[in-house]
């Protein structure tokens, strides 16, 4: 059962409160193309253009951990700089203040199919 | 939908399995004799990570929760701070958004002195010398220097971040006093202020070569009632690099600042 126990991810502890920013009880699937990431300090965004039910793209925003931990995790930039262009599936919540095309990640797949945790995720 | 089914069974396996579940990130071992300097004192040189596994856990899957703990409580427990009834008041008087933004992980400020030891989940690079410790956080790209050579605290100190600090030998264990703090720092981010004679005392000890064990007393008679002391946390001896973190690009202070001005409406 050890694939079972190691598909729960362990949090980032001691940082800040993901209740106060963000709505988990808003939180949603993602599927789109990875447009591009910004890699900076104290949080890296990345880019997916996602398609509604009505066929319009609009460009998202995600909010993830900070560099320092996704590189320890697996998930650093050069990850990401892989996958522009490709396709990307996110599981994020949104904004509270309800900021448009906005969300904080928590799960994420790139076409490699691996799941990765990329931020907090409260769902 | 792939990632919520596997989480469900995941659930389910664990219940239902009689087997202890395997872990790929366990607890470090303590590992041998600490390494000392050449004036006979424990040499607390190291890259040191804030948990139980000697690397980085945060977002990793198959870690032991034992590992990503600095001590059980179950074996040390942490005694609660007995605030003194104006400040529990005032802590509580925050808002919830208030309370996010008062916290160092949200605004970009320095930890201080002795958050830096109590809410830091980033790592702390030791360079420790005969006389001289120098501690550099990861978090912030900030450092602090603590001269071992027993010179009195100031009598009239500056409010620094890390405070003013003087340090000496117990046996093998480092004892840091400092006073003299900047007035933005929080012990902890939940609230917890401090008064312009919060005194802090920190406790080093190195039992084996992998662990680092730091203990904390906040004393501080304006805000507490007693002193605080906090328990023993373990700090665990990795490789790999020490990254830069200067924050420069916080996105999020403008959505608390919203937030907080509903709040304000709403009040």
């Amino acid at each position: 059962m050890a694939s079972a126990i190691a598909l729960h991810a362990t949090p980032a502890f001691a940082h800040h409160s993901f209740a106060a920013e963000w709505d988990a009880t808003r939180c949603r699937d993602f599927t789109g193309t990875l447009t591009k990431v910004d890699w900076q300090n104290p949080h890296p965004y990345f880019y997916v253009d996602v398609k509604d039910e009505k066929g319009k793209v609009e460009n998202w925003s995600f909010q993830a951990y900070s560099p320092v931990t996704l590189r320890r995790n697996g998930t650093d930039r050069q990850v990401f700089l892989d996958n522009v262009n490709k396709s990307v599936w996110v599981r994020g919540c949104l904004s509270k203040t309800g900021k448009p095309n906005a969300a904080a990640a928590g799960t994420l797949k790139f076409s490699d199919g691996v799941l990765r945790q990329v931020g907090q995720i409260q769902d | 939908m792939a990632t919520l089914t596997m989480r469900a069974q995941g659930r389910g396996g664990q219940s239902a399995s009689a087997q202890p579940p395997k872990y790929e990130i366990t607890v470090m071992p303590p590992g041998g004799p600490a390494p000392r300097l050449s004036d006979g004192h424990p040499d607390f040189t190291g890259h040191w990570f804030p948990n139980s596994a000697g690397q980085g856990v945060s977002g990793r899957f198959g870690v032991d929760p034992a590992a990503v703990r600095q001590f059980d409580p179950k074996v040390t427990p942490e005694e609660r701070p007995a605030f003194q009834t104006w400040a529990l008041e005032k802590i509580k008087s925050m808002t919830p958004t208030e309370l996010e933004l008062s916290k160092s992980s949200v605004n970009c400020m320095p930890r201080g002195v002795p958050a830096i030891w109590l809410q830091n989940p980033y790592t702390t690079y030791i360079v420790h010398k005969p006389g001289l410790m120098a501690q550099l956080y990861e978090v912030l790209n900030n450092w602090r220097i603590i001269r071992l050579d027993g010179r009195p605290l100031p009598k009239q100190p500056e409010p620094f971040f890390h405070g003013n600090s003087t340090a000496r030998w117990e046996g093998d264990t480092l004892v840091v006093d400092s006073i003299g703090f900047d007035e933005r720092t929080y012990i902890q981010p939940n609230g917890w202020f401090h008064s312009e004679d919060l005194h802090v005392t920190e406790r080093y000890t190195r039992p084996s070569v992998n662990y680092l064990i730091v203990e904390i007393t906040v004393d501080d008679p304006k805000v507490l009632q007693k002193p605080w002391k906090s328990a023993p946390r373990r700090w665990t001896l990795g490789n790999g690099e020490i990254y830069e973190f200067y924050c420069t690009n916080n996105k999020e202070l403008e959505e608390l600042e919203k937030l907080r001005q509903q709040e304000l409406q709403g009040k």
